[in-house]
Formats: structure tokens, C-alpha cells, sequence
């Protein structure tokens, strides 16, 4: 094995017995992921509970119920008056629907009829949305009956009103299944409809974290150009180009080993690929990680001082994770679009959206293989001319 | 002692950092299996020197000649006979000082096996076999400071350098330096040796030389030294040190 090898498997060494650097690369992406499936993840459509005491008992009340319970999202949950009023005290129910007695004979005969919408206070966001949804069954049932009253005052001896009835009923049914009126929804960015934020996340996440944890290493590079480490070791057979090197693998090794784990967490929790796009994504991390690295060392070359190098980490990671769509789609155009082509996170998540998608492969991932392999070779150039191991000039 | 031939040549070694010249044309020689102190003020040039004669840094003019290598061309001929302890604490803290020695072995050359016998010899030369699985940070200022010195021993150097090595310890860890430094001698090793204290140059080195300003103000043997400046048994290194580099203030 040669000497890069050794120094980068010992950085690694150092990496594991490091517990902040371990909670920062693989804890906190961990949890921030989490937090973000409980934010965003979910179906998205709304679902909720009407709460319903039927005091009628009769059979436009139960049609009533039937047909809100058809209502997509939409579940019925029935409760004896005492109940839902004992439950909306307990504020364990927001909105409760009291159909009252005589509610069918009303309907029947003409009258107005009534539903009770009982809130605390304003109900709630899903019981203002099942009072409106309940409210339009409710007014449909009102001219269904309206109907089936005016015709049975006009049929004739020779019509028996079981025929009215039926009639009624077959062309209300078909009404209801070619409406006269239909509301018809365009979704206008389809694409960005169908895919889900998780999809995207995920990559996102794991690039950040792993552009945070290799950039910010670059300020350890400083610390050891400080305390002599980096000095001491062209004292050994170590030359300076093999001592570059190594630093380099230890990048790639630290972000190929974080993005890694990080990936098969996601497979084993998320069943999010199978093996194939896990293997294609471990190349692709590979190749990631020589541009992050290839980035760090230009940091810790420019960098005068821990801090600098630590803030310019810092500076280049939120905007490449800011503008490379991490946490929001890009866009085909625009300034978002322009300044996202100036960032690792974009190629890298775009690439690795569609291999654990399984929509892609690697092979469908050259332009951004190759793109992140040259931002990796042209950093390293820049880093090995301004490369220095003393903290004087030599 | 009989001495044998110059292990460490020096000749006309100058450096200058953004035109401010640190070493001018120092000249010396580190006979074999002896302890050379160089001493000198704060910025005198001493770190810079064994910068130089390290392989670390070019000289702007002059040749340095160790084990018969030049170390302008030969640079990994000359590593593989130094072992360098620099004043700095360099080694990696949140490991074990095994596993900075095995580390540091691996890059001197050694194979595995190697590094980890040479390391369980150097950690019970400086005394820490029974602390040799902590990680570097619990230690004590003069155990971090023994680790450093047993880094340089990895590869058993022929000529040691130690930069200021028992800067910040106390007694009892200097003391052991001492044996150490002695023990290494008289085991064949060539010493050359930095510090800022008179007292520990006078009992440990051989021959002693005093930089000023980048130069070699003074050479000899502490007697020869003492004698430049009083009567040998009376004068004390100190007051030959600020006899020759005077009494002001340096930064």
C-alpha cells in the first residue's frame, strides 16, 4: 500500500475517533432527514373526519351520510348528541354535524330543513372544509327531493309514484354520473406535481452534508500546517506530492464513507432503491466526493488562517446548497436556473435523483460524471501549485 | 569520549523570508555520537537552521551534508538517517500515542510489524507503555511532550534533532528528557539539540553553538565557551549567553 493510501486510511483513523465530526456527517443529516419526512412527507391531499349525530334516523338523513361518506378523503364518524357534544367540549372533535329530528319529513314535504354545524371556535382548517363539502351534499339532497316532490304533484292517476320514484332516481343517478356542469382540474408544472419532494431531498441532504463535513475539513489541514503535523511528516519518506495526495484520498475516502452510510440507511429505512442503483450511487458518490475534496484543498490553500478556511467552507457550501436546488426545484430558466449551473448540487443531485429513482443510470449520467470529474481535476491542479505545508513561505 | 568524524556539515547556510534574512552564512559542524546544543535568543534563526538541515526548507544559498548526503539533492538518502522533534506539539491529539507512533513509523518506511515493535521500544523508553492506548489529549503537558520525542525515534535515526523539547514541563518530565537525550548518545545517536535554557545545555551538550541574529556568534565546548568570557569553573553559560548576545529585550 502506498504512503497516500496509509495517510488517507489514517485520516480515516481520525475521522471515527472524532465523535463531533461522526454526529455532524452521519447524525445530523440523519435527523435532519427525519425532520424533513415529518415536514413534508405524507399524502398530500386532504383527508379528514366528519363527526356526525343523526337525530333524524330517517332516510334522507342516511342518504346524507352516505353520500358524505362517498366523498373522496372524506370518513364519517357517527355519534349520539351526548357524544359529539362531549367530545367538542373535550375540543377532541372541532366541527360536529347535528342532523335533527323531522330532518327527512321536512325534505319530504318542502320545508326547510336544517343541518346544526357545531365549532369550536372557528372549527378548524379541515372542519371549515367538511362543513363547506357537507353543506353542498346537503343542498344536492335538498333538490333531489325538491324534484321528486314537484314531479309527484304533476304525474297523472295512471302514474304510480313508485314509478315516479324509480324514474327520479335513474335520471338524478345518471346526473350524478355525467353531471351538466363539471369542474375540471389542469395541474400547469405537471412534472414537478409528479415527482415527490422526498425524491429529492434525500440527494439533496446527503450532498450537503457531504460538501459541509469535506469542505470544513479543509480548516483542520490549516490546524495541522499550524501545529507542525503537516511539516513533520516531509521530515519521514513522505514527499510533498504524496503528502497532497493523501490528503486528497482522505477527502474522497471520508465523503465516499459518509454518503455511503447515509445511503444505506435510507435503503434499509426507506426501501427508497434496490441494489443495482445503490451500487451506481456509490460511484457517483465516489466522484462527488473527489470534487468536494478537490474544493476543500483549494480552501485550505487559500486560507491563511482556521477561521478563514472555515467560513469560506461555510460561504461555499450554503450557496452551492442555496442555488443547487436542494430545497426547492430549479426551474428551467430564470436566476435560480443561471446561478445553479455554478454549483456541485445541482449536477450531483440531478444525477443521483434519477439513479435511486431508478429513472436513470450512471450511463445516463455522463454529462454530470463528467462535469463533477472536471471541477475535481481542475481544483486539484489549482490546489497542488498553491499547496504549502508551512504556515511561512518556503 | 573519542569522537568520531562530522556526522552534520553546514556551510554558508542563508534564508531570508520576504527579504528579511533569517539565517546569514552559519557554518557548523555535528560530530558523531555527540550532543551539539545551538542556542540563541527568541528569532536568533535556530528553528529556521534546523529547518533547513531537516530537508523541510531550501536554503537560499549554502549546503548542509548529513551521513555524507547532500541535502540539496538527496533529500530521501537524509531522511532515512533523521529523526526530527519539532518544538511544536506535532501529532494528532484525539489518537492514542500508539497509534501516532505506528502512523509516523509507517511514513519513516517502517512495514507494520516494524512500526509496532519500534513503538512499543520508544513508548517504554520515554515511559508510557502503560498509557499507550490513551488518546494523546488526557495527557499531561511532559507526556505529550515524551510522545513527541518518541515520534522522532520511530525509525531510530543516526542524527536526532530536538527543537526546544522541554519547553513548558516540569521537573520531573525534564529530567527524564535528559536521561533520554543521554541514554541516546551514548547508544551511538548524534544530537543536535535547541533550547533556552543554560543550565540544560551546560549539563547536557558536548560542544555548544550561540546564534545572534542568523549568525554563529560562538562555538565550542561549554568550558571553552565559559573560558571566552571568565575563569571556566566559576562562569556560568548564562552569563557567557549575555555576555556575547547582550542584555536587550527580543521579541
Amino acid at each position: 500500500m502506498g504512503r497516500p493510501s496509509l495517510l488517507a486510511l489514517f485520516e480515516v483513523k481520525r475521522f471515527l475517533a472524532d465523535r463531533g465530526a461522526l454526529a455532524f456527517s452521519i447524525a445530523l443529516p440523519i435527523v435532519l432527514f427525519a425532520l424533513m419526512v415529518g415536514v413534508f412527507g405524507g399524502d398530500t391531499s386532504f383527508n379528514s373526519t366528519a363527526h356526525v349525530a343523526d337525530l333524524d334516523g330517517g332516510d334522507a338523513a342516511r342518504k346524507l351520510v352516505e353520500r358524505v361518506e362517498d366523498v373522496d378523503g372524506l370518513d364519517v364518524r357517527q355519534y349520539t348528541e351526548a357524544e359529539l357534544n362531549d367530545a367538542l367540549d373535550r375540543s377532541a372533535v372541532l366541527t360536529g354535524f347535528v342532523i335533527p329530528a323531522g330532518f327527512t319529513g321536512a325534505l319530504e314535504s318542502g320545508t326547510p330543513a336544517v343541518v346544526r354545524v357545531k365549532r369550536r371556535g372557528n372549527g378548524g382548517d379541515a372542519g371549515q372544509i367538511t362543513a363547506a363539502i357537507v353543506q353542498g351534499v346537503a343542498d344536492s339532497l335538498a333538490s333531489e327531493y325538491e324534484l321528486r316532490r314537484a314531479l309527484g304533484a304533476l304525474v297523472s292517476e295512471n302514474v304510480s309514484p313508485e314509478q315516479v320514484e324509480l324514474h327520479t332516481g335513474l335520471l338524478l343517478g345518471d346526473a350524478r354520473r355525467n353531471p351538466p356542469v363539471r369542474v375540471v382540474s389542469q395541474t400547469l408544472n405537471e412534472q414537478a406535481e409528479e415527482e415527490d419532494i422526498l425524491d429529492r431531498l434525500l440527494p439533496g441532504v446527503i450532498v450537503m452534508f457531504l460538501l459541509f463535513s469535506v469542505t470544513l475539513n479543509a480548516q483542520t489541514l490549516i490546524e495541522e500546517r499550524r501545529n507542525g503535523t503537516l511539516e513533520r511528516l516531509l521530515t519521514t519518506q513522505l514527499n510533498t506530492s504524496q503528502l497532497f495526495a493523501g490528503k486528497f484520498l482522505a477527502g474522497v475516502s471520508r465523503g465516499m464513507l459518509q454518503t455511503i452510510v447515509l445511503l444505506v440507511l435510507a435503503f434499509v429505512v426507506l426501501r427508497i432503491a434496490g441494489p443495482s442503483a445503490l451500487a451506481q450511487s456509490a460511484v457517483l458518490a465516489l466522484v462527488v466526493s473527489a470534487a468536494a475534496s478537490a474544493i476543500a484543498l483549494v480552501i485550505a490553500t487559500v486560507a491563511r488562517t482556521e477561521d478563514q478556511a472555515t467560513w469560506g467552507a461555510v460561504f461555499i457550501t450554503m450557496f452551492m446548497t442555496v442555488f443547487g436546488g436542494t430545497f426547492f426545484p430549479i426551474g428551467d430558466s430564470g436566476v435560480l436556473e443561471l446561478l445553479s449551473r455554478f454549483t456541485l448540487n445541482r449536477y450531483a443531485i440531478d444525477a443521483y435523483e434519477g439513479i435511486l429513482g431508478e429513472t436513470a443510470t450512471l450511463g445516463d449520467a455522463t454529462f454530470e460524471m463528467a462535469l463533477l470529474g472536471g471541477v475535481a481535476v481542475v481544483c486539484l491542479i489549482v490546489a497542488r501549485m498553491l499547496f504549502r505545508v508551512s504556515s511561512e513561505a518556503k | 569520549m573519542a569522537y568520531m568524524e562530522d556526522f552534520l556539515a553546514a556551510t554558508g547556510l542563508t534564508k531570508s523570508f520576504d527579504s528579511v534574512q533569517v539565517v546569514n552564512s552559519v557554518s557548523f559542524t555535528v560530530r558523531s555520537q555527540e550532543i551539539f546544543g545551538l542556542l540563541g535568543p527568541n528569532g536568533a534563526g535556530k528553528t529556521t537552521t534546523i529547518r533547513m538541515l531537516s530537508t523541510v526548507l531550501d536554503p537560499d544559498d549554502g549546503d548542509v551534508t548529513i551521513g555524507g548526503h547532500l541535502v540539496a539533492k538527496e533529500s530521501d538518502a537524509v531522511r532515512k538517517l533523521i529523526g526530527v522533534c519539532p518544538q511544536e506539539l506535532a501529532l494528532y491529539p484525539e489518537l492514542s500515542a500508539i497509534d501516532n507512533l505506528v502512523f509516523f513509523g509507517r511514513m519513516a518506511g517502517l512495514s507494520s510489524s516494524e512500526a509496532k515493535e519500534s513503538a512499543a521500544d520508544v513508548l517504554e523508553r520515554v515511559g508510557l507503555t502503560d498509557r499507550a492506548k490513551d488518546a494523546v489529549r488526557k495527557y499531561s503537558g511532559g507526556m505529550k511532550r515524551r510522545v513527541n520525542i518518541a515520534i522522532a525515534l520511530m525509525s531510530r535515526p543516526q542524527l536526532l534533532f530536538l527543537d526546544e523539547p522541554t519547553v513548558g514541563i516540569d521537573p520531573q518530565s525534564r529530567n527524564h528528557i535528559f536521561d533520554t537525550v543521554l541514554a541516546l548518545r551514548d547508544e551511538g545517536m548524534t544530537v543536535l539539540y535547541t533550547t533556552h535554557y543554560m543550565e540544560e545545555a551546560d549539563r547536557l551538550c558536548d560542544r555548544i553553538g550561540i546564534m545572534d541574529e542568523g549568525q554563529i556568534i560562538a562555538l565550542g565546548t561549554p568550558a571553552e565557551l565559559k573560558a571566552q568570557v571568565g575563569d571556566a569553573d566559576t562562569t556560568t553559560l548564562e552569563e557567557v549567553f549575555l555576555s556575547l548576545t547582550g542584555r536587550s529585550l527580543r521579541d
